[in-house]
């Protein structure tokens, strides 16, 4: 039986056909993924599905009933379930009020708490998916957070599960965890809606896979009769070499450097706990580990949001005490961040605006106090060229871009800027394959011109493809140095874990 | 920071955050407009149930506000018009600007008074009043120049105090935490106080008079040209269009104002993005502050140098409160601000007669109050523009616009 059929759906946005005349059925019990590249449509498909836009045109079939769906409600009632791109919770919230917001069970009129947790706890067993029914939603770790939002959908009865992007935020173990889950719900008749960039990810657990490019469908294929690099070039329309070119440049001075550097986290607690490191011109050094162990509290130390507690720092062999991040920035330091949303750009604030938010004192985009937007729009209408931002207006808010091409405008914007020291968090993080080639391109670039680049990733064949040389963080120590050709990523991946500390590795 | 995160889910609610980001819809000027109407015609509902003629209401509202031409009364109405419209257009600036910042200075009522005292200062002073008393008669003809030069002393002393007067809140925010809302509260009434408890009826009172009369009267040099006699129309009018112009400039064109949006805009997530470019977020919202209690004080300097020439024992709290309605109104835009003044100058002005003809000032006030309420419900109001604008087009295609908002 189909679950869910959509005839020739397309969406309208002011000047952009976001999706084309799709079509496609999902049968029960299948694990149906959708790929493209960003900005490809695969968010407002979903959307479009789960009652959030209205399609311009087209029809929905669930269980092979045409339906009209007006709205989220229309879609719970359908038993759709979403687990968004960004998480949909209330930090302060337990788990189990976020689970039961919306539809909790009652004594009288009073909210019946003990009742909500005892059926939570009841739920998280059946589907084998543990979480502290108790816990303050706020404080886990996403890939909980994220059961938090799975149990959500599944106790109001969703059959049809749409999951945009899980993986994104999940490190490998968590992502593992997820596959078990899904594999478990695919078990009990549920049919599973997945996108995804990392196609290896796809090929694992997807029964068909759908190829969007452009707002359009490109094909669907089955697991067994495709391979990645037939999907990938589906997707992108040429083929994709994601195998990175060993470049040899020479080393040059010192860019940065810190010494024993101790620094607290947001809750006071001692993220870390000495660590020493440099950094030089024309290469790539790596930091491996599994999140939270210290790669945010070094970043946000680095880039003056947080003052350490110890420790010395040096750009340019010059001390960064007390130092503020205009300061840094002027020195010669450039920052692509992960988060997008909150640290890389101003959403509300058009791709124009954006892409100069640094250089903005500097000529010829203002001159005293005066900006000089003519020149902002120029400066801004060659790079969304240079970086093949999508849609192209530069009159768009950044909000409106898609995931990819807000990390284009990232790059453009952070290397214009005058540097010569790069700290790329998580540079492909949400990146199709297309971007992830054309981030890996700038990044060589970069090298090649000489720059000193901290690449911090938690895709263990990025820092192996990329990097000189490569730090392993793990509980806010370096526990080993290493360089690519001497390690493996099972070996890294143990170190990551903390496996084997005592015997540091020694390059 | 959880007082930005007020800040902003209230200028949320009344759309100045979330529809900017076209600024080319016209979705922008309807709003307003068509929640001024809407109010007005609850407005007519309301003033019906209470047994009273609507229609006689608004003619005498709209008659004698100043706005319609004609009668000869029409002149001074006019005058009245464009003298309250100025300082509600001050104070309407002064919370637009803090509010494209992210911060929303309540305070401006506080600041508007430090700026009326401090004018009310320097407007009678022997040092400074006889200076330019004494210039005013060496120059003869050109004694208008001593009138100019002391009234702008006047203004700009006014403006610094008020500006410093916000400024002190944003310093409480950035370096102490204290709360934007409760910090300019808590200077308002320290103002208030400080003011018509002590300095009016104390140190600023002539010795001789009783202690009912207010403070001294400032020299002639001081008082604002008026610009259509017999009415007492002064220059405040033409002096906060500048101002209004100044805002837009600042906002719009200048390296500051493009910090200051970018500080706003993110005010609600910690404002991470601009602070990582390098942007001295403390350092702007102590400025924002500044430039928002200069504004609102110069509206403070109108009220003395244009209409009181003393400070009144029986000045009452207002002029700041309405800024934000004003501000509303005008969706925290330098041109709507002007607009949305104008309207609520009307409004009052309008109001006076018609309480003479036994309709209580109340009324104007509850029309005022809805159009607030009804930009308050700016997603419904755009949600049935959008959906009347487009019932023609094909059923099939929603309007783009009101999903970015959902
Ligand atoms: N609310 C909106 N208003 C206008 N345009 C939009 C809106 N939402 C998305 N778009 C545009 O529609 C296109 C498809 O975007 P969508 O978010 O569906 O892409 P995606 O495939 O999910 O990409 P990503 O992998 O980066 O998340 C993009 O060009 C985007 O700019
Ligand atoms: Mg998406």
């Amino acid at each position: 039986m189909k679950a869910l059929e959509v005839r020739e759906v397309s969406k309208m946005f002011p000047g952009n056909l976001a999706n084309d005349r799709i079509s496609f059925s999902v049968e029960k019990g299948e694990i149906f993924a959708i790929v493209g590249e960003n900005g490809a449509g695969k968010t407002t498909l979903m959307n479009i599905i789960y009652g959030i836009y209205t399609p311009s045109a087209g029809t929905i079939f669930v269980n092979e009933k045409e339906v009209k769906i007006h709205s989220v409600e229309d879609a719970i009632r359908l038993r759709m379930g979403m687990v968004h791109q960004e998480f949909m919770l209330i930090p302060r919230f337990s788990v189990t009020e976020n689970i039961v917001v919306g539809d909790e069970p009652r004594k009288g009129i009073f909210f019946d708490y003990t009742r909500a947790v005892r059926e939570v706890r009841e739920l998280s067993e059946r589907v084998s998916l543990t979480v502290d029914a108790q816990a303050t939603t706020g404080d886990l770790p996403v890939g909980i957070q994220q059961r938090v939002e799975i149990l959500k959908v599944l106790r109001r009865g969703a059959e049809i599960l749409i999951f945009d992007e899980p993986t994104a935020v999940l490190t490998p173990e968590e992502t593992a965890d997820l596959f078990v889950t899904m594999r478990k719900l695919q078990e009990e008749g549920k049919t599973i809606l997945f996108i995804s960039h990392k196609l290896k990810e796809v090929m694992e657990i997807a029964d068909r896979i759908a190829v969007l490019r452009r707002g359009k469908l490109q094909g669907i294929v089955n697991k067994k009769d495709t391979n990645e690099e037939e999907l990938a070039r589906m997707m992108v329309g040429r083929n994709v070499v994601l195998e990175i070119p060993k470049l040899d440049v020479p080393v040059g001075d010192v860019a940065f450097a810190c010494h024993d550097l101790h620094v607290k986290n947001s809750r006071g607690y001692e993220a870390l706990k000495g660590v020493s490191f440099e950094v030089r011109g024309g290469e790539i050094v790596g930091v491996a580990g599994v999140q939270g162990n210290g790669q945010d509290e070094l970043v946000n130390a680095m880039i003056g949001f947080s003052r350490p507690v110890s420790g010395s720092m040096e750009l340019n062999r010059k001390s960064m005490h007390m130092v503020t991040t205009a300061q840094l920035r002027k020195e010669g330091m450039s920052y692509i961040t992960e988060d997008r949303a909150r640290r890389g750009l101003v959403m509300p604030y058009t791709v124009r605006d954006n892409a100069i938010m640094g250089q903005h004192l500097n000529k010829p985009f203002s001159r005293g106090l005066r900006m000089d937007y003519e020149k902002v729009a120029e400066f801004a209408e060659g790079k969304v060229k240079e970086y093949d931002i999508r849609p192209g207006d530069i009159y768009d808010t950044a909000g409106s871009l898609s995931g990819g091409n807000q990390q284009k405008l990232i790059l453009a914007r952070e290397l214009s800027l005058p540097h010569n020291f790069l700290i790329a968090s998580q540079p492909t993080r949400g990146l199709d394959v297309g971007a992830t080639e054309f981030v890996y391109g700038k990044l060589l670039e970069e090298k090649k011109a000489g720059k000193a680049i901290l690449l911090i990733s938690l895709e263990l064949s990025e820092i192996l493809g990329l990097s000189d040389r490569i730090l392993v963080m793990f509980d806010g120590h370096i526990v080993g140095e290493t360089t690519p050709d001497k390690t493996t990523e099972e070996a890294l991946g143990l170190l990551m874990l903390g496996v084997g500390i005592d015997r540091k590795v020694q390059s | 920071m959880n007082e930005s995160n007020f800040t902003n889910k209230f200028l949320k609610v009344f759309g100045i955050e979330n529809h900017r980001h076209n600024r080319r819809d016209p979705l922008n000027i309807l709003v307003p407009l068509v929640s001024i109407a809407l109010a007005l015609i609850l407005g007519m509902i309301v003033i019906a149930a209470s047994g009273r003629n609507p229609f006689r209401a608004y003619a005498l509202l709209f008659g004698d506000s100043g706005l319609i031409p004609g009668g000869s009364s029409w002149p001074r109405e006019f005058a009245e018009l464009l003298i309250k419209s100025a300082m509600y257009i001050a104070t309407g600036l002064s919370i637009a600007l803090a509010f494209k910042g992210g911060l929303f200075n309540i305070g401006a009522e506080g600041q508007f008074w430090v700026g009326a005292i401090v004018a009310t200062f320097f407007g009678y002073w022997t040092p400074v009043a006889h200076t330019f008393g004494a210039m005013y008669a060496a120059l003869g003809s050109l004694g208008w120049i001593a009138q100019l030069l002391h009234g702008a002393v006047c203004i700009i002393m006014g403006m610094l105090a008020g500006g410093a007067w916000g400024a002190v809140a944003g310093y409480l925010y950035v370096k102490r935490g204290v709360n934007i809302v409760i910090g300019t509260i808590m200077l308002n009434w320290i103002a208030w106080f400080l003011i018509t408890s002590w300095l009016v009826t104390g140190p600023m009172t002539p010795p001789s008079q009783t202690f009912t009369s207010g403070t001294f009267y400032i020299a002639d040099t001081a008082k604002l040209f008026r610009i259509m006699m017999p009415t007492r129309l002064n220059t405040s009018i033409l002096l906060v269009l500048i101002a209004a112009y100044a805002t837009w400039f600042l906002l719009y064109k200048t390296t500051i104002g493009y910090e200051i949006r970018a500080i706003g805009y993110t005010a609600n997530i910690g404002m991470d993005a601009p602070r990582a470019q390098g942007i001295n977020i403390n350092r702007r919202v102590v400025q924002v502050m500044f430039f928002s209690g200069a504004l609102a004080a110069l509206g403070g300097t109108f009220f003395i140098l244009g209409m009181q020439y003393q400070f009144p024992n029986t000045a009452t709290m207002g002029y700041g409160w309405t800024g934000i309605t004003v501000a509303l109104i005008g969706q925290a835009e330098p041109i709507g601000v002007i607009l949305a003044g104008l309207f609520i100058g009307a409004m009052r002005t309008g109001a006076t007669s018609m309480q003479v003809a036994n309709i209580p000032k109340t009324f104007s006030d509850i029309i005022e109050g809805m159009a607030v309420g009804f930009i308050a419900m700016q997603v419904a109001v755009r949600y049935y523009l959008v959906k009347i604008i487009h019932h023609r087009r094909a059923r099939t295609t929603p309007p783009a616009d009101q999903e970015a908002t959902a």
